[in-house]
């Protein structure tokens, strides 16, 4: 740029300052009512959105998906397409490093890649379009990123459709755009634009199907937050995987009815003495590592892919310390479930799944002694059972599963007994076992809206 | 009274000089896309005073940055706030800073004699993405954690220095207490200096040269 345009450009700029307003007061004020709108905004996410919440960081977890910061995502998402590409996508540097560096590059050099004193939209077709089709893609390619290359039963097609629309559409429109520019005499505006409209209009096709094709996004397991949701968190799953071998409540002091530790003399882990003498660090350790010479497993993930997680763990720890350490106070409980009022009908997502969850799951899961009764889903609950036929019969009060919770063991015809009393070790509360009867009185329904319509307004007495 | 301390400060300080340098500049006409930078500065000094409040309760350790943290979100009065605001003004930080590049972009004003303001403003983007990578991980949770093994495993498949990279920002091998002091110090100390400096670099140049005004047909 020589001297006399520099000097054209500063004499244009004073021109323009002439006819220009003041900064204070005229830009000021918009500023300040733009960062006031900002800040709103940003009280208003704070108070109605809040932070997600995730477990705690678990080294040993590694089926756990990463996922970064949503403003990266287009750049994972441009990773995972660009190794489809055959041949090339192996080279990861080439879409880690070289592609990044040259995207940051061109942007760092601009001002002195683009050294001509134009500025006015039209004569500058090139970089605005280039730039429209590079954020267009960013944002669909945002859009796609939680959408996996290959679907479950192996079909590239989701992949294929990614590709197209995050890597090929823009890719042809590219080079569209450069040979426009550089081939044509007179300024291309408007095919300049087309091509970057019909490629827009592609792009954002091709990423409506995918997805619509996509698979339903499975639904995250809610992250305990508050302290009580914590401590309920550690009762359920320490009903599931401590109950066998310590008790419900933590008092046993011979182990019963486990395969292999038959009389084995535990020390009640609800007594002052175990929790006096384990801080939280060594009670999580103890849980993690197990006690493998008594006879306890390690439950950590570390060492059973099955097991549990550091969060999981602490919240057990949470759930001992809260319900049997003195010298914890114990927050306020929410019932399992809300009461029911007279001639509510219970549903399985709201009424039993947490019941069976704390009370039968530990026993009720494969792998264990149970009749084959398995209870870990409601179709489960339905179509298992050595006395499946006779376990849950809709409308009927005799249903094995009522008696034996009601204390009254199943016996077959020679009087012996096949099904003992349920839970074997302690009895429900007199609400759950109505919700029992009421449930299966009711036909068993699984949702709540179920539920709802089978709900009959008691008739007032007279 | 109040007109002798005034003056006092003023000839001390220089205020009228000041306010005539500083706030009663003429400007071309602009529009709302000008507000932009200034909005960045402001989440700037956001997340600055939200990020200093939460320091007082963050502790950078594995055994309890996640403790905490939930404990600033459960047990400290209005930390849920705090954090809240902190957490969307980066995210609002990243969005508000790229639409102001975009907008200087889309008008030319980096061109003569902007082209350093530009730069800086680089800096800049690249400075506040690297605070929303160190701040991802202070939390400690699992979507962090292994968001970062990823993004700095990323970094290791540079040809030739990649592997040193990745011992540099994890500090050893694996991600560990050591990976996240560091983020720690990249987050509230080294980067934040970097931005500040920057900051001040970038609004000098702007007031030197005045903001550009919108391009006629003729430029
Ligand atoms: C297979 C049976 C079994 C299961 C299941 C089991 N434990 Fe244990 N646990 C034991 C035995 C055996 C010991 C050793 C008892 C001893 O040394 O007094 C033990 C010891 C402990 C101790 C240490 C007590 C002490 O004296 O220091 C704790 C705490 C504990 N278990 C908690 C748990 C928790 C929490 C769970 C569920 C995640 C669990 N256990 C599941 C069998 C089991
Ligand atoms: C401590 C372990 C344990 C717990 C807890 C437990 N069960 Fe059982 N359950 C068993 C065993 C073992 C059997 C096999 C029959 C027997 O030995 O009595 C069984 C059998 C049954 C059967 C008969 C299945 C069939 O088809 O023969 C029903 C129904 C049943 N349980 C219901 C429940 C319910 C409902 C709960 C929760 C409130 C529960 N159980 C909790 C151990 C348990
Ligand atoms: C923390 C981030 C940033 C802050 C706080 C900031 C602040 C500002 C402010 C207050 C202005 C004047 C008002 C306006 O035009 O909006 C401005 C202008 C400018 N900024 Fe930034 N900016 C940031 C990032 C960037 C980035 C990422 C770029 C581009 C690479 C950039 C390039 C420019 C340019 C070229 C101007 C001059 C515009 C003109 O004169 O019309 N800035 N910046």
């Amino acid at each position: 740029m020589n001297d006399e345009t520099k000097k054209q450009i500063n004499a244009k700029y004073e021109r323009e300052l002439q006819r220009g307003e003041r900064f204070w007061p005229d830009s000021i004020f918009k500023d300040v009512v733009v960062s006031l709108g900002l800040f709103i905004v940003l009280v208003l996410l704070a108070t109605f959105v809040g932070v997600e919440n995730s477990p705690k960081a678990d080294p040993s977890d590694t089926s756990y998906i990463p996922r970064p910061e949503w403003y990266f995502l287009f750049l994972f998402k441009f990773l995972a397409l660009y190794g489809q590409i055959p041949v090339l996508g192996k080279i990861e540097w080439l879409a880690t490093v070289l592609v990044p560096t040259i995207g940051i590059g061109l942007l760092t050099l601009l001002p002195f890649i683009d050294k001509s004193p134009w500025r006015y939209y039209t004569r500058r077709m090139l970089p605005l379009t280039v730039m429209g089709l590079i954020v267009i893609d960013m944002v669909l390619l945002t859009m796609m990123s939680d959408i996996p290359t290959v679907a479950e039963d192996g079909s590239k097609l989701l992949g294929l459709l990614q590709t197209t629309a995050g890597l090929i559409v823009p890719g042809l429109a590219l080079i569209a755009l450069f040979f426009m520019a550089y081939k044509r005499d007179e300024n291309p505006v408007a095919p300049m634009l087309w091509t970057l409209g019909l490629a827009a209009v592609l792009m954002i096709g091709f990423t409506a199907v995918t997805l619509a094709l996509a698979p339903p996004a499975e639904a995250e397991e809610a992250v305990a937050s508050t302290l009580v949701d914590q401590i309920t968190a550690g009762q359920d799953l320490y009903s599931v995987h401590c109950v066998e071998c310590h008790g419900d409540d933590g008092k046993v002091t011979v182990i019963e009815g486990v395969e292999g530790l038959e009389g084995k003399e535990v020390s009640p882990i609800n007594s002052r003495d175990v929790l006096y003498t384990l801080n939280d660090a060594s009670m999580a350790e103890i849980i993690n590592y197990g006690r493998p010479d008594a006879g306890m497993n390690p439950f950590g993930k570390a060492y059973n892919a099955e097991g549990l997680t550091k969060s999981e763990i602490d919240y057990i720890v949470l759930f001992m310390r809260y319900n049997w350490d003195d010298r914890f106070e114990k927050p306020v409980f929410k019932p399992l479930f809300p009461p029911l009022a007279d001639g509510e009908v219970p549903s399985y997502d709201v009424h039993i799944a947490p019941m069976v969850k704390r009370y039968c799951v530990s026993c009720h899961r494969a792998g264990k002694e149970n009749n084959e009764f398995v209870m870990t889903s409601y179709d489960e609950i339905l179509t298992t059972g050595d006395n499946v036929d006779r376990n849950l019969v809709a409308g009927d009060e005799t249903s094995y599963l009522l008696q034996v919770i009601q204390g009254h063991a199943i016996l077959n015809e020679q009087g012996e007994e096949i099904i003992g009393v349920m839970p074997p070790k302690s009895t429900l509360k007199a609400e759950y076992i109505d919700a029992w009867i009421r449930w299966i009185l009711n036909g068993m329904p699984q949702t709540a809206e179920d539920a709802a319509k089978l709900f009959v307004a008691p008739t007032p007495a007279p | 009274m109040w007109k002798k301390a005034y003056e006092w400060l003023d000839e001390r300080l220089g205020l009228n000089a000041m306010y005539t340098n500083l706030l009663d500049r003429p400007e071309p006409r602009g529009n709302w896309w000008n507000t932009l930078g200034s909005a960045s500065l402001f989440l700037f000094i956001i997340q600055g005073l939200t990020g200093i409040f939460l320091t007082v309760y963050y502790t950078p350790s594995p055994d309890h940055a996640y403790d905490s943290v939930q404990y600033i979100m459960n047990g400290v009065a209005f930390g849920w706030l705090i954090r809240g605001i902190h957490h969307w003004g980066a995210s609002l930080m990243v969005i508000v800073v790229f639409i102001h590049l975009l907008r200087v972009f889309f008008t030319a004003s980096f061109k003569y004699p902007r082209e350093l303001t530009w730069l800086i403003g680089i800096g800049l983007l690249i400075t506040t993405l690297g605070m929303g990578f160190t701040g991802y991980l202070l939390p400690w949770h699992q979507m962090a954690f292994w968001a970062t093994t990823v993004g700095t495993q990323i970094a290791g498949t540079v040809p030739f220095v990649g592997e040193f990279i990745l011992k540099a920002l994890r500090g050893g091998p694996e991600l560990s207490a050591l990976t996240l002091q560091r983020f720690f110090a990249a987050h509230i100390w080294m980067l934040p200096a970097v931005l500040a400096g920057l900051i001040g670099v970038h609004l000098f140049l702007i007031i030197k040269h005045g903001e550009s005004h919108y391009p006629s047909q003729d430029e």
